[in-house]
C-alpha cells in the first residue's frame, strides 16, 4: 500500500509545529501449519499513523489507521488540549523532532523491494508447505508458519523531513516431530526467491537422526551452540546491554567499559542495517539515518547505538536506533540490526573440539532475570543432543538453563564459518555463526 | 460498523461455508508521569475489520483498515481467495451454530474517559512526588493510567449478531533504585514481565473508580522505600525450602502452570510454531494430577469487573465459567468452537482476537484459585523455615508448560514462624506438577482477590490478550529457591 506524500504533508499542516510523523503500512500474508495440515491463513492490510508532537518541552502523541484530515484533525485538537494541560518537566527533556536527515557522512541506504514477496501468491506458500511436508519421512509431523511481509515506511516532520522506503521478508518456520523428539528450521529473507526451502527437508531429517535418549546430564560442560541459540543470546544481550540510555543510566553490565575488554576477544560485533547480508533498512523511527555501528572489537567495547536523545554518548549523531513510540519493548534506543563476525570453524571442527558436550540447536523463553548482571533463564528446544569424542551420541532431555550472558560471551571456545539470518519479536534482523562455548558458565542442574 | 458487518456478510459467496466478521473500534488512552521527565500523554484510535470465511473445509482470513467499499471488496477478495488456495479437502467442524443477536456492555461506574486529563495528571503527579521521598538512590519513577475500549460487532453467516462495548482501566507504578553496583525495581499493584508501557499496574474491566481504587498515592511512599532497602538487602538463599506466594505472585503462576495449558489449541498443536505444546493431553482428562488434593481451579468469563470478563466470546459463545482442575485433577479446557468439536466437547466461550485484525485464538478468561481454608498469618505462623515471595520480575517456562523458573521483586525470610529479613533476587523453580503437588495450605475467601493483568501474549503473529486471575496467597513445600 502506497503512502502519498500529499496526505503526509496535509496531515503535518493539520497538526502544525513539532509534530512527527512516523507511517507504517502493513501488508503481511501467513500460512500456519501443524500436524502437517494448514491451520490457518491470514491476510493483514494496516495503515498506523504514529503522532508525536512536542511544544514548549511537552510532548503528546497517539496512533490513527488514516489520514483522512477529519480524523487528523480531532487528533490534532486533542493533542492541542492535553499539551495546554501537562505541566512543565522539572527535569531532563526530550528534544523537540529536528531533520536529522541532513547529517553528515552518511547517505540514508536505499532498499529495493524484492519482487517476490511484493508479488505474494498464496500459491507459492502452499508449494512451500508441500515442499517441506512431502519431503520428510511419512511418520513425520510438520508444525509451523511462512510469513510474507511488505512493509511501507515513511517518517516526517513538520521541519521538513521526509524519509520513505519499503522493505519486504520473507520467512519460513518449520518444526518436524517424530518418535517424540522435534527438530526445527527458520529461514528469513529480504528476498523470498532466496530461501532455500527445497533443503529444509534435508535438514530436518538430518536433525531426527534415531539416536538413543540419555539420561540428563549434571554438572557443566562444553556447549556447542548453533545458529539459532546464538540468536537469541546475541539478541537478548544486545538489547539490554548495547543501548545508549541502558549505557548512560548504570543499568547495562557495560556501563563505563568503553574500551574495555568485555567478552571474548574472539566475538566481534557490529549493528548494521545497510549490510546486505542481514534485513535492511534505511532509517529509524525518528528519521535518523541507520549507521554502520561498531559495538565490539575483538571482545573490546567500542560503541552503543543512540536515538536522538542519547546521541551526545556517539558522537553527537545519533546511530539510527530510536524506536517506535509507544514500543512494547519499552522507549530507549536498542540494537536492530545486528551482525556478529564469522570465525573460520566449520561445523565439523566446532563438533570436534565440542567433544563430550552439549548441542543446543534453539534457545527458547529467554527471559532477562536481573537486567544489570545479564543474569537469564530460558529452556532449550527441537533438537539438544549429547556429543561424545566430537561425535552426536544421543538426544539430551530438553533442560532450563540460568547464566550471566556476559559469562558465557567470555567462554567463547571458537566461532563457527557459517553465518545464518534470523530474527526476534524485539529486533528486526540477527546474523550469527554457531559459537562453542567453554565449560564453567552453562551448568545444567 | 454494523452496517458494514451486515454489507460484507450480503456480499459472501456462494461457496462460502461458514464466514464470520468482526468490526471493532479500539480507544486507548494513555498518561504517564516521571520523576524530572517530561511524562506522555496519548491516544490512540484503531478501527477495521477481520473477516473470516470456510470454504472446502479450509479457513481464509483478511483483515483491513479499510471500511470504504473498494475496501470491503478487497478484503473479501483476500480471504476468500485464501481459503481457495488451499485447495478443499479440509475437514473444519464448529459444532452447534450460533446464532445469538444480543448486545451487551462491560459494567462500570464512572467513564473514564470522560474524567479531566488535569484529574489523572494531579493523580499520578502525586504518586510520582510520594515515591520521590525515598531519597537520592530512586533512579527512575513511572506512574501510569490506561484506559481502553473496545466497541465490537461480531455477525456470521448462521445469524449472529451482538455488539458490545468493553471499558477497561488500570494504573500502576514502577520505581528502579539503584547505587551503581546494584538496580532494583519496585512495581505497583503488579509487575509486568518487561518493562512495557501500556500494561503497567493492575487492570479491570471497570471505569475509573477502579483507578481510584488503587491506592497508587497511599502506596507509593513504601514501595519507592522498598526499591532502595533492596539495593542492600541479602541475597535470597540457595536451599530446597517452603516457598509461599503472595497472591499477586501466584497470578503469574497460575497464568503459566495452568493457564497456557490449559488452553485446547496447544493440547491440538495448533500453536506449536511459537508457543509450544503442553502436559495437558486430552488422554490425561480426569486422571492426571496436576497438584495436591486442596487446589481447584476454573475459567470464568462472567465475574464482573475480572479482566477477562466479557458477554461474548470473539465467535459469539457466551461467557461462562469451566473447571479446569478439581481437587488436583485436571478436567477441562478453553476451547473455541472449532477446538471444542476436535475434542468431542461444546465451546468454552474463550476463543478472543487481539484488535479486528489478528484470527480468533483461545485464550484466557479469568483463571482463579477456588480460595482454601487458611491464611497468610496462618501460613507464615505454621512455617519454621521459608521465605515469602511476592510481585513478579520474570519468569520463563517451557513449551510444554512443565519446567518453570519465576524470579520476584522481593522476598522476606521466613524463621520460627516469623517474617525476618528483606532478600532480593528472590527466584524459585520446579516443574509444574511437582510444584503444586507441594501445595499444602491456601488462603481464605476473604484473601481472594482479582489481578487484572493486560499482557498475555501468544500466537503467530503475535496477539496481546487482557485476562484476569483470582488467586490466594498459597503454601509450597520442598521448592527450590535462590539467586
Amino acid at each position: 500500500m502506497s503512502i502519498e506524500r500529499a496526505d503526509i504533508e496535509q496531515a503535518l499542516d493539520i497538526l502544525g509545529p513539532g509534530t512527527r510523523l512516523d507511517v507504517l503500512g502493513e501488508n503481511a500474508e501467513l500460512l500456519r501449519y501443524a500436524e502437517s495440515e494448514i491451520t490457518a491463513q491470514h491476510s493483514e492490510r494496516r495503515l498506523r499513523v504514529r503522532v508525536k508532537v512536542n511544544r514548549g518541552a511537552r510532548t503528546a502523541g497517539g496512533t490513527l489507521e488514516t489520514l483522512e484530515p477529519a480524523a487528523v484533525k480531532v487528533l490534532a485538537d486533542r493533542l492541542t488540549a492535553a499539551l495546554a494541560d501537562l505541566p512543565a518537566p522539572s527535569g531532563e527533556v526530550e528534544p523537540a523532532p529536528v531533520s536529522s536527515g541532513t547529517t553528515p557522512e552518511v547517505e540514508q541506504v536505499v532498499v529495493e523491494p524484492a519482487r517476490s514477496v511484493l508479488d505474494c501468491d498464496p500459491a507459492v506458500r502452499h508449494e512451500w508447505f508441500a515442499t517441506v511436508r512431502d519431503g520428510l519421512d511419512d511418520s513425520a509431523r510438520l508444525g509451523g508458519a511462512i510469513r510474507y511481509d511488505v512493509l511501507d515506511r515513511v517518517v516526517a516532520d513538520s521541519a521538513g523531513l521526509f524519509r520513505s522506503e519499503t522493505l519486504t521478508k520473507a520467512s519460513i518456520q518449520a518444526i518436524a516431530k517424530q518418535d517424540g523428539q522435534s527438530a526445527s528450521v527458520k529461514l528469513v529473507h529480504r528476498d523470498a526467491d532466496l530461501i532455500p526451502v527445497a533443503g529444509i527437508p534435508a535438514r530436518l531429517r538430518d536433525a531426527l537422526r534415531p539416536l538413543p535418549v540419555r539420561e540428563p546430564f549434571r554438572g557443566t560442560c562444553r556447549v556447542l551452540l548453533k545458529p539459532s541459540a546464538v540468536n537469541t543470546l546475541i539478541a537478548t544481550f544486545g538489547h539490554w546491554a548495547l543501548g545508549a540510555q541502558h549505557y548512560a543510566s548504570g543499568r547495562s553490565v557495560l556501563a563505563g567499559r568503553m574500551g574495555q575488554q568485555v567478552v571474548s576477544e574472539q566475538l566481534t560485533l557490529v549493528d548494521d542495517a545497510t549490510d546486505a547480508a542481514g534485513l535492511l533498512s534505511g532509517f529509524d523511527a525518528e528519521g535518523n539515518v541507520r549507521r554502520r555501528t561498531p559495538l565490539i572489537d575483538r571482545g573490546v567495547l567500542t560503541g552503543v547505538v543512540s536515538d536522538q536523545r542519547r546521541a551526545e554518548l556517539t558522537g553527537g549523531v545519533p546511530t539510527g536506533h530510536a524506536v517506535p513510540d509507544g514500543w512494547r519493548f519499552g522507549g530507549d534506543p536498542v540494537p536492530s540490526h545486528l551482525l556478529l563476525d564469522a570465525g573460520d570453524a566449520s561445523e565439523d571442527e566446532l563438533l570436534a573440539e565440542c567433544g563430550s558436550g552439549l548441542v543446543v540447536n534453539r534457545l527458547d523463553y529467554l527471559r532477562v532475570l536481573h537486567p544489570k548482571q545479564t543474569l537469564v533463564t530460558g529452556t532449550t528446544r527441537d533438537a539438544t543432543y549429547w556429543a561424545e569424542d566430537g561425535k552426536l551420541v544421543a538426544w539430551h532431555p530438553q533442560l532450563r538453563f540460568t547464566f550471566r550472558m556476559d559469562e558465557v560471551l567470555n567462554a567463547v571456545l571458537a566461532v563457527g564459518a557459517v553465518r545464518e539470518i534470523g530474527d526476534q519479536t524485539f529486533m528486526d534482523s540477527v546474523v550469527v555463526p554457531s559459537l562453542l562455548i567453554d565449560a564453567g558458565p552453562l551448568v545444567l542442574t | 460498523m454494523r452496517d458494514t458487518a451486515e454489507t460484507v456478510l450480503a456480499l459472501l459467496p456462494a461457496d462460502v461455508q461458514y464466514g464470520d466478521i468482526r468490526v471493532v473500534r479500539r480507544t486507548h488512552e494513555q498518561v504517564l508521569v516521571e520523576l524530572d521527565g517530561p511524562g506522555e500523554v496519548g491516544y490512540d484510535d484503531s478501527l477495521g475489520l477481520g473477516l473470516r470465511v470456510l470454504i472446502g473445509g479450509q479457513w481464509g482470513f483478511a483483515a483491513t483498515h479499510r471500511l470504504d467499499p473498494n475496501g470491503l471488496d478487497s478484503v473479501i477478495a483476500q480471504a476468500v481467495g485464501q481459503a481457495r488456495a488451499a485447495g478443499g479437502g479440509g475437514h473444519v467442524a464448529l459444532g452447534d451454530p450460533v446464532t445469538t443477536r444480543a448486545t451487551w456492555s462491560s459494567p462500570m461506574r464512572v467513564d473514564p474517559f470522560e474524567v479531566p486529563l488535569s484529574t489523572k495528571l494531579d493523580l499520578l503527579s502525586a504518586t510520582v512526588k510520594e515515591a520521590s521521598t525515598a531519597g537520592p538512590l530512586v533512579q527512575q519513577i513511572e506512574a501510569s493510567i490506561d484506559l481502553y475500549r473496545d466497541e465490537k460487532v461480531f455477525a456470521n453467516t448462521e445469524g449472529a449478531l451482538i455488539e458490545q462495548t468493553l471499558t477497561e482501566s488500570g494504573g500502576g507504578l514502577m520505581v528502579n533504585a539503584g547505587n551503581g553496583d546494584d538496580l532494583q525495581r519496585r512495581s505497583f499493584p503488579q509487575g509486568v514481565p518487561r518493562q512495557i508501557r501500556g500494561q503497567r499496574g493492575d487492570f479491570a474491566t471497570a471505569g475509573w473508580e477502579h483507578v481510584e481504587s488503587l491506592g497508587l498515592v497511599e502506596n507509593a511512599a513504601r514501595v519507592a522505600a522498598e526499591a532502595v532497602a533492596l539495593l542492600t538487602a541479602p541475597q535470597c538463599p540457595d536451599e530446597v525450602t517452603t516457598l509461599i506466594a503472595g497472591g499477586n505472585q501466584l497470578a503469574m503462576v497460575l497464568h503459566e502452570c495452568a493457564g497456557h495449558p490449559m488452553e485446547a489449541d496447544r493440547a491440538l498443536g495448533t500453536e506449536a510454531s511459537l508457543a509450544g505444546g503442553t502436559y495437558a493431553t486430552p488422554e490425561r482428562r480426569g486422571n492426571f494430577r496436576w497438584g495436591s488434593p486442596i487446589v481447584s481451579a476454573y475459567a470464568d468469563a462472567t465475574i464482573p469487573g475480572g479482566l477477562g470478563s466479557f458477554g461474548y466470546d470473539d465467535e459469539g459463545v457466551p461467557a461462562q465459567r469451566t473447571q479446569l482442575v478439581k481437587d488436583g485433577i485436571f478436567l477441562g479446557y478453553m476451547s473455541g468452537r472449532e477446538s471444542a468439536a476436535a475434542l468431542g466437547d461444546r465451546p468454552t466461550g474463550a476463543s478472543r482476537a487481539d484488535g479486528w485484525q489478528r484470527l480468533p485464538l483461545v485464550r484466557m478468561t479469568n483463571i482463579c484459585l477456588e480460595p482454601g481454608e487458611s491464611s497468610l498469618a496462618e501460613m507464615i505462623a505454621g512455617t519454621k523455615r521459608g521465605i515469602l515471595v511476592d510481585t513478579n520480575r520474570g519468569f520463563s517456562i517451557d513449551d510444554q508448560r512443565m519446567s518453570f523458573r519465576f524470579t520476584t521483586e522481593l522476598g522476606w525470610e521466613i524463621r520460627d514462624g516469623k517474617l525476618g529479613r528483606l532478600l532480593k533476587n528472590c527466584s524459585y523453580q520446579s516443574v509444574t506438577p511437582q510444584f503444586w503437588a507441594g501445595l499444602d495450605a491456601l488462603g481464605g475467601p476473604d484473601e481472594w482477590k482479582l489481578h487484572g493483568v493486560p499482557s498475555c501474549n501468544k500466537g503467530e503473529p503475535l496477539q496481546v490478550a487482557h485476562v484476569g486471575h483470582g488467586t490466594v496467597p498459597g503454601r509450597f513445600q520442598n521448592v527450590q529457591v535462590g539467586r
